[in-house]
């Protein structure tokens, strides 16, 4: 058995073509894979960063075949955009198998082939995919494993390293830096002063929070209205800044303006107000919206978008620091999977020699019953001590298999035990495709063939 | 066993705080989840063995002065579990720890030896344990009123000159409120260590005062108190000034009724 995996990401596709090729439902595309012959089993994982496919095969040829046809007729079909390059195998479209499949499915799930290092969304998509791909019966043993393995190795990369523990946005930045300020955020008011797109970004990020309450003040009071309406907050005009300035907690600026539109007096008359209570200030303006000797107040935590982007820059490279020891995880991961992988190679063999001596073992308790050395009153005992014996002297030689097979050399073990115990000569009683199957996909559970 | 549990719960606080300190420079959550455990783990410990002090011979007293610190940073510990139980203050368990180890460590020696002298005279009845019992717990609450206004100080000068941010680090306002609270309980025990000190001297010798150093610069230190507890409750200081006032307070106070007791 091989695993194959195709995709395009942002790395080697440019954003319209990874529009064409994302899919918001895989389930029916899944299924329309599934019904391949040369495809045992399929997962896709679809995000505005990648579109992937890795299935499960006997054939790796016609799996390829089968992937590269639905690349091109399948994923995208109906939707036209003009302006996205045709799909170009050899240049947007990358490919691994087995190892480097296995290696590359446990490095997305831990968010180290994200745009964004240490991006938690991507280990919930990657989720939904395997939930997906279960739903439909794409998914066998193979991957079901590999995906598991997956996700464990994702937990293992967040709990052990650093990677995603400091936020890289400005405005996450300014929410963990909220949080340095004040014990709970849900308890405070935020201000916003100006309506643009800075400004939504900024609150949806504080959305998530549970804030006590929010106020939006700007020039055009319709702009105000209309972003209050989005998130639950209250409009109001600049005048109101002076009352509304003394009640909020948080502070967000992002409005036009040649001069600062919050000054130091008009911040003092705050403070006076609110008894000295912390103040966090957030200046996303430029120019800026603040005077910048407001920060001279003690009780006022001033930071300006450069202030924010250097925070965001610094913990940007703090998770690239990280970035050795979750490959390194990832790399421990990935060789423990290949090593039951590897293993599956001896069931066929095990399963063939348990077969074949259960063969012998039934030939012979029929041949002594027949030839009247034991009563028919006996067959029982004597069935459990011929299986015994079986079990005994199958036990050393199919757990060294099992073992030896992880191991690259593991072949050698293999070949020997079809050799020595005769397992390619077929005998009358065995069954043409008798051998081993994988449990997991009810009927259409099959073979490895490694 | 009074004695090995005392080094046992001297050597869970120091490896708490270190735990605790290194969650906090890693920064390690795991780690930081650890701190509390076993900082809890030796309160556990010094609890036991503060009830089974009896089994020691002699026994040793309260009005101990080592017996009396190592009292003082059983409640500290306990105080702060509570801070740590409410909001995230990591950073006061990484400081309590080694300070309470200081101080049971230094009980534990003075139990292995010969025991010390006791703070004043024996008689008095019940008055000197209340006296060191109501004293040592308003001395460990402030105390960590003022350790916790330390970490407010340099949170908010970090804060300030926008250094390097750990999520980890408490909250300023939570700081805030561990000050609040700290004094807010603290000053009425020490209040009241003050008054059943007065009157263990009365029941002894027939007078409120004696004018003896300690008793003078105890006093000095709660009126200090007093007006800082004013400050803060009646006139709203501001949480930096405040910070400010517990640390020096809090230095005052250890110099009046611990300093000079060491020095003398």
């Amino acid at each position: 058995m091989k695993i194959l995996l195709l995709g395009v990401n942002h790395q080697t596709a440019p954003i319209e073509l990874r529009e064409r090729l994302s899919v918001s439902d895989p389930r029916p595309l899944l299924e329309k894979l599934e019904s391949d012959t040369d495809v045992e089993e399929a997962v896709l994982l679809s995000t505005c960063n990648r579109t992937e496919i890795v299935v499960a095969t006997r054939s790796l040829a016609g799996a390829r075949l089968a992937l590269q046809r639905f690349f091109r007729h399948e994923l995208g079909s109906g939707r036209s955009d003009a302006s996205a390059p045709e799909l170009d195998f050899a240049v947007h479209v990358y490919e691994h198998v087995d190892r480097a499949a296995m290696r590359h499915v446990l490095r997305v799930a831990s968010s180290l082939d994200s745009m964004v290092l240490g991006e938690p969304q991507i280990l919930g998509q990657t989720k939904d995919a395997y939930a997906a791909a279960v739903e439909v019966g794409a998914c066998g043993p193979i991957l079901s494993r590999l995906f598991q393995h997956a996700f464990a190795t994702a937990k293992r990369v967040r709990n052990e390293t650093a990677i995603g523990e400091r936020p890289i946005s400005v405005a996450r930045v300014s929410v963990d830096l909220a949080r340095q300020i004040f014990e709970r955020l849900a308890e405070k008011r935020v201000l916003l002063v100006g309506a643009g797109e800075m400004m939504e970004l900024a609150l949806q990020a504080l959305a998530g929070e549970g804030l006590g309450g929010v106020s939006v003040a700007n020039r055009t009071p319709e702009h105000a209205a209309q972003l209050a309406q989005r998130f639950g907050a209250s409009a109001h005009d600049l005048s109101e800044l002076p009352v509304l300035l003394a009640a909020a907690d948080l502070v967000l600026c992002s409005i036009g303006g040649d001069r600062p539109l919050l000054t130091r007096a008009m911040v003092e008359e705050a403070l006076r107000r609110r008894r000295d209570r912390p103040l966090f200030v957030i200046d996303l303006g430029v120019p800026r919206n603040v005077e910048p000797d407001v920060d001279e107040l003690a009780s006022v935590f001033l930071y300006d978008i450069d202030d924010l982007s250097a925070v965001a820059s610094e913990n940007a490279e703090r998770r690239q620091a990280e970035r050795t020891r979750a490959e390194a995880i990832v790399g421990e991961e990935q060789q423990r999977f290949d090593g039951w992988f590897t293993a599956l190679r001896a069931v066929p063999t095990i399963q063939h020699l348990r077969a074949r001596v259960e063969a012998m073992r039934e030939g012979e308790v029929e041949r002594a019953l027949a030839r009247g050395h034991f009563e028919e009153s006996q067959r029982e005992a004597l069935e459990q001590l011929t299986q015994a014996l079986v079990n005994k002297f199958l036990h050393a030689p199919i757990s060294r298999l099992r073992r030896e097979s992880e191991a690259e050399a593991g072949m050698a073990y293999l070949e020997a035990a079809r050799v020595l115990f005769g397992l390619d000569e077929r005998t009358e009683r065995e069954e043409p495709g008798s051998a081993a199957s994988l449990p997991g996909r009810g009927s259409r559970s099959r073979e490895p063939n490694p | 066993m009074a004695l090995a549990l005392h080094q046992i719960a001297s050597d869970l606080y120091l490896v708490a705080g270190l735990v605790a300190g290194l969650g906090l420079a890693l920064p390690a959550p795991r780690l930081l989840r650890l701190g509390p455990a076993l900082l809890l783990a030796g309160a556990l410990a010094h609890g036991i063995a503060f009830a089974t002090l009896h089994q020691l011979q002699p026994t040793p007293s309260l009005t101990d002065l080592p017996m009396a610190l190592s009292f003082t940073a059983w409640i500290a510990v306990l105080f702060s579990l509570a801070l740590q139980w409410r909001a995230r203050m990591g950073a006061l368990g990484a400081l309590v720890g080694p300070i309470a180890f200081t101080a049971v460590f230094a009980a534990t020696l003075s139990l292995s030896r010969a025991r010390s002298e006791p703070l004043a005279g024996a008689a008095g009845g019940s008055w000197p344990h209340l006296h060191v019992l109501l004293a040592s717990a308003g001395l460990a609450l402030l105390g960590v009123a003022g350790l916790a206004g330390l970490v407010f100080l340099g949170e908010h000068r970090r804060l300030k000159l926008k250094r390097r941010m750990s999520g980890q680090l408490p909250s300023l306002e939570g700081l805030d409120r561990a000050n609040r609270a700290a004094l807010a309980l603290g000053f009425p025990l020490l209040t009241l260590g003050v008054v059943s000190g007065m009157l263990w001297v009365h029941s002894s010798g027939g007078t409120l005062l004696t004018g003896a150093p300690h008793e003078t610069w105890s006093l000095v230190a709660w009126g200090v108190y007093a007006v800082l507890v004013a400050a803060r409750f009646g006139a709203h200081q501001g949480s930096r000034q405040a910070a400010a006032s517990a640390v020096a307070g809090f230095a005052f106070l250890f110099f009046a009724v611990i300093g000079l007791e060491l020095l003398s």
